[in-house]
Order: C-alpha cells, then structure tokens, then sequence
C-alpha cells in the first residue's frame, strides 16, 4: 500500500468514527452498517474483481462468521477470539466453495456457488444445537478484550479498526506476487498458466482470504444484530454485495467503500423522504427495482463504477483507480497461445 | 547447460503436428525455427515449454526429463518462454510484470506468501529495472499499466519478463514479428545481448530472415511436423529444398 492509501484509510475511518460517536445511536448503528457492509464487499471485491471468480456465497459465508463467533462468545469466549474463530471457519467454508473453482470457470462456477449459498442456508436452518435452527440464535453483547459491546456506539470502534486492518492487509497484498498472480489469473487463466502462474492455488489463496475476512464481517453482523438466523444470509444478502462491488467500481482500491456506504446508506435515505412524505410503503418496494436498475446502468455505462465516475469529475481525485476500463472479470483477454502451428 | 530434444511427436486428432522432431541446442548458442505456416514450430515450442504434453519424445536438459512438466515447474528450472501474442493485463505496470517473472522461480507455498507481506520490494525493484528493464530500452515506461504501450514494447515486457525469470533456456516464439523494423533490430540485438551476459541457450522462432540470419548461430528448417534441414545461416540459404519449400527461388 502507498503512504497516501494509508493516510487516506485511516482519515476516512477516523471521520465515519467521530460522525458514529458523536451523532447519537442512529449515526453509531449506520456507521457500524457501512463498515461491516465494507468488509464484505471488501473481501467479494478480492474474490471477484481482483482474482475474477464470480462467487455467489458471500452473504452465506458472512453467516458462517455470525454463527461461529455467537456461539463462541456466548460460550464466554472474548469477542476478539470469537470475531478471529468466526474469521477462520469462515476461510475453512470458503476454500471448500472455491474448490469447484479449480475445475470450473466463469458462469459455470458461479452457478456451483450458488449450490454453495443454498446448502450453508438449508444447514443454518437444521444444525438446531448451534444455529437454533429456524428461530436463529440470540447472542449476547460480548466484550471486545474487555470492552463490553452492549450500544451500538461501543462495537464503532472495533468494528473500524477491523475495517482498517482489512483495508489496509488487501491493499498491501496486491502489491505483493501472489495480488499479481490473482490480477492475472482474472484476466486469463491460459496466460496465467503460461507465465508459470499456479492457477489453483492463487485462487485457493483468494477464496482463504476472502472468506476470512467475510468471516469476520459476519461475526461482527453478529454482533450488531444480536442475532444470527437463516434470514439475515440469504442469497439476497450475497446479491447485495455483488451490488456493492459493481456499483463502487470492480477491482477498485476505493470501490468496497463506496459501493457499500451507497446500499447501505441509499435505503435508509428512502425510508426517512418515504417516512416524511407519507409513502413509505411504495418507496421501500422501489429499493429493489433501484438497485436492479443501477446495477445494469453501471455495468453498461460505467463497470469501474462509482470509483471511475468521482475520478472523472476530479482528474487527479481519488487516483488510486486505476485508469483504463475493464469488462466484467469473467472477460477475459487475449489469450497468448497461438493456436496449434 | 544443453537441451537435447529427440523424437518429440504430437498428435491433434489425425494431424501429426510435430513428427519425430529432433533439435539440440547449446549453452549460449541461439538456434532459428524457421519454416512455412503450419510447420509446426511454436507446436514444438509449446512441447518444449509444458503447453502441450507431446504423445512421444524426449526433451533432455543437462540430463532432466522436460517433457510432461508444467510450465512452472519448468521455470523454476530455468526454462523460460515468450508468447506470439501479446496479452494486455489491466492494471498490472511493466514493473509488476517484471515482478511476475521474477518470483516464478521461488517456490512459494508453506507461508512464503506471507514473508512477501512485510518485505519492501524496493531493492527488487531497482535490480529489476537496472539489469532487465533498461537494456530492453522500457524504464521510462517502468510505471506504465501496459495496456497503454505499443505492441512492440509490449513484446519487449514479455521479454522481460522470462529473463527476470533468470533463464538457461529461452523459448523465443516470433519476437520481431508485427514490430517495425527499427523495434525488430533492437528486439535482436537484446536477444543477442541476453545470450552473451546470461550465456543461455536460445530457440527462436521467426519469419523475417534478415533478422533471422543476423541472429542466428544455427539454423533448423521445418515442413510439415519435421525437420527438413539444419545448419549454418549460409548453408540455409543455398540449399535448394529450403528454398523450395520456404525461402522462395530468387
């Protein structure tokens, strides 16, 4: 990572911070939504936009973390050992998501993932003695090394540091060989190969990573939720997050971020105008139709999404997306093998 | 080190691509491929390089096994190889491509990823720009996503690229091919140049002959999946069934 991403990282969390802690118990409960929303997409922005393996589980995987870091801290466990458990199960779950992976690619993989989402979420409703089955599991506000997490002001703090220490681990990855390798094994596997790349295990890597860090949004989730049922990581929740990514802009440094704040923070801004206007009802059935909509406009107009848009408006603004466009990661390029001579 | 390549056939369906192809190469010697479309010269070259696992033959080099390796094993033996067409990686600079070349050669599984985490690369950098970037003429462009170069300096990149990989064995597939003439010289000379500092055995296959003859120690001539001929740049030349079946009558 450059000193600039890291100034910027920390000064952005530092904001969203003061605005969680100072504004009251709504700004803290929206602050912790974006955060948590971020890792997610931050780490489907890994697995899709960066290494190119179009995964559909994500929101099932952020249930893992969930239910992994519930019953660990209602066992009495410190919430920071229980986030970490919920981090390493959710890796576990995702290397055996990304195993089709290593014989399927592009759509063929994606609808393999979706198999993935649908078995996490049927085991969710019958693992009964861990996930309370249907119902879903109560969890009691752990303390974070000693900090009890009992107001939505209290998990802000851990919550962004968790956000900046992801953030900041994904950006120094790709800065190393194994974050090239993954840039080209999204752009073509026959030249990844060919440059000596070992195509399975980069993608491995990405999956482990991935689901680490979705683990660890889901044990936060978890926690701001004080729940963790089957409905809260259903396939819509992994819709969700491929929203995010598309519309912050796939493969961006900033794109996570942006993409998540805006669902995030776009349905909240429709119930409060609904809710003042009187017409919430039909506004909060528009949310899904907005986002099918935006989510086509942008993969047709824009697929760097929000990212390239903020550095058009300002040419040497948010400069760490990379200039150039790129069609979605299953596109690949140019592959180098000439044909059979 | 030597490549002794013996026997090397591949099939595609009924089509023998490569017949009973036999070449042997030298340390510090390069070796021109060269022979009219569909002759089977990159097919050769992809047996060489792990693309293809031939049905029969034998690649020995100083005494290993090559053929039925995969390209990264391959090039963690030193046997590296360019590509025909380029591909443009988004995102990646000429840099991080020159990076890529470099660490195929480490194997890097059981934490090294994680070393990588905290070590600068700063000093790899500089080494890489100083010994492949500059003679290759790319370190104004070091920075550069290479999407944004021309073709001939993206094949310049894919060269760098195998020699960061410190090879003993260059596949070199059409180098000069689509470059102008100005590009295609200098691409040669750095072929040259890569030969007399790394001492490495070089295959080259191309279709400009001037560039071919003023490169070439050798020269082996395919038709049809075989080799037809083989032996100095002159002898090439004269040999009437080389001219016959490639070169042209004058």
């Amino acid at each position: 990572m450059s000193a600039r991403q890291l100034a910027i990282t920390v000064g952005v969390a530092v904001l969203m911070g003061v605005l969680g802690l100072a504004l009251g118990r709504y700004a803290a409960y929206l602050v912790n939504a974006v955060a948590i929303a971020a890792l997610g997409a931050l780490s489907l922005n890994l697995i899709i936009g960066y290494c190119g393996q179009i995964s559909f589980a994500q929101g099932a995987l952020l249930g893992v973390g969930a239910y992994t870091a519930g019953n660990l801290s209602n066992a009495g466990l410190d919430g920071a050992v229980a986030i970490l458990g919920g981090g390493l199960l959710g890796a576990a779950v995702s290397a055996l998501v990304g195993l089709p992976a290593m014989r399927l690619r592009g759509l063929y993989f994606a609808i393999a993932t979706l198999a993935a989402q649908a078995i996490l979420e049927y085991l969710f409703k019958i693992l009964d003695p861990l996930t309370n089955g249907v119902s879903g599991l109560v969890i009691t506000p752990p303390t974070i090394l000693g900090f009890p997490m009992n107001s939505d002001q209290s998990l802000v703090v851990p919550s962004l540091v968790i956000l900046v220490l992801a953030w900041l681990a994904v950006s120094r990855l790709m800065r190393t060989d194994l974050g090239r390798a993954f840039l080209v094994v999204r752009e073509s596997e026959i030249v990844a190969k060919g440059m000596g790349i070992d195509v399975s295990h980069a993608k491995m890597q990405a999956f482990l990573i991935g689901g680490f860090i979705a683990g660890v949004a889901g044990a936060l989730a978890g926690y701001a939720n004080r729940l963790a049922s089957p409905e809260a990581f259903t396939l819509d929740l992994s819709a969700d997050y491929i929203a995010m990514i598309i519309i912050g802009g796939l493969g961006t440094w900033p794109g996570p971020l942006i993409g998540a704040a805006f669902v995030v923070l776009l349905p909240e801004a429709i119930q409060r105008v609904g809710e003042a206007a009187g017409i919430s009802d039909i506004l909060s059935a528009l949310r899904e139709l907005a986002f099918g909509l935006l989510i086509i406009l942008f993969l047709i107009f824009e697929p760097r999404g929000l990212t390239a848009l903020l550095s058009r408006l300002r040419p040497r603004g948010i400069g760490a997306a990379p200039h150039g466009s790129v069609g979605a990661p299953g596109e690949s390029g140019q592959p180098q093998e000439g044909g059979s001579r | 080190m030597a490549l002794t390549a013996s026997d090397v056939t591949i099939r595609f369906g009924g089509v023998v691509a490569v017949n009973r192809m036999a070449l042997d190469v030298l340390p510090g010697e390069i070796v021109g491929l060269i022979g009219p479309n569909g002759a089977g010269k990159t097919t050769f070259i992809n047996c060489l390089s792990g693309t293809y696992r031939p049905n029969a033959g034998s690649a020995l080099w100083g005494g290993d096994e090559l053929i039925g390796l995969s390209p990264s094993a391959l090039l963690r033996k030193g046997v590296a190889r360019t590509f025909q067409n380029v591909a443009s990686l988004h995102d990646l600079t000429v840099l991080d491509i020159a990076k890529l070349g470099a660490s195929v050669r480490r194997d890097r599984r059981f934490g090294g990823h994680l070393l990588d985490f905290f070590r600068s690369e700063r000093a790899l950098e500089a080494a890489l720009t100083e010994s492949i970037l500059a003679p290759l003429e790319l370190t104004d462009v070091a920075h550069k996503p290479i999407q944004t170069l021309s073709y001939g300096r993206r094949k310049a990149v894919d060269l760098a690229r195998a020699l960061a990989g410190d090879p003993q064995l260059l596949l070199l597939d059409e180098p000069v091919a689509g470059l102008t003439s100005h590009e295609g010289m200098a691409m040669a000379k750095a072929v040259r140049d890569v030969r007399d500092r790394l001492g490495c055995a070089v295959i080259m296959v191309e279709h400009k002959m001037d560039v071919v003859m003023s490169t070439c120690d050798r020269i082996a001539v395919m038709a049809a999946g075989s080799k037809i001929f083989e032996g100095l740049p002159a002898a090439v030349q004269a040999d009437a069934e080389v001219r016959r079946v490639y070169l042209g009558e004058p």
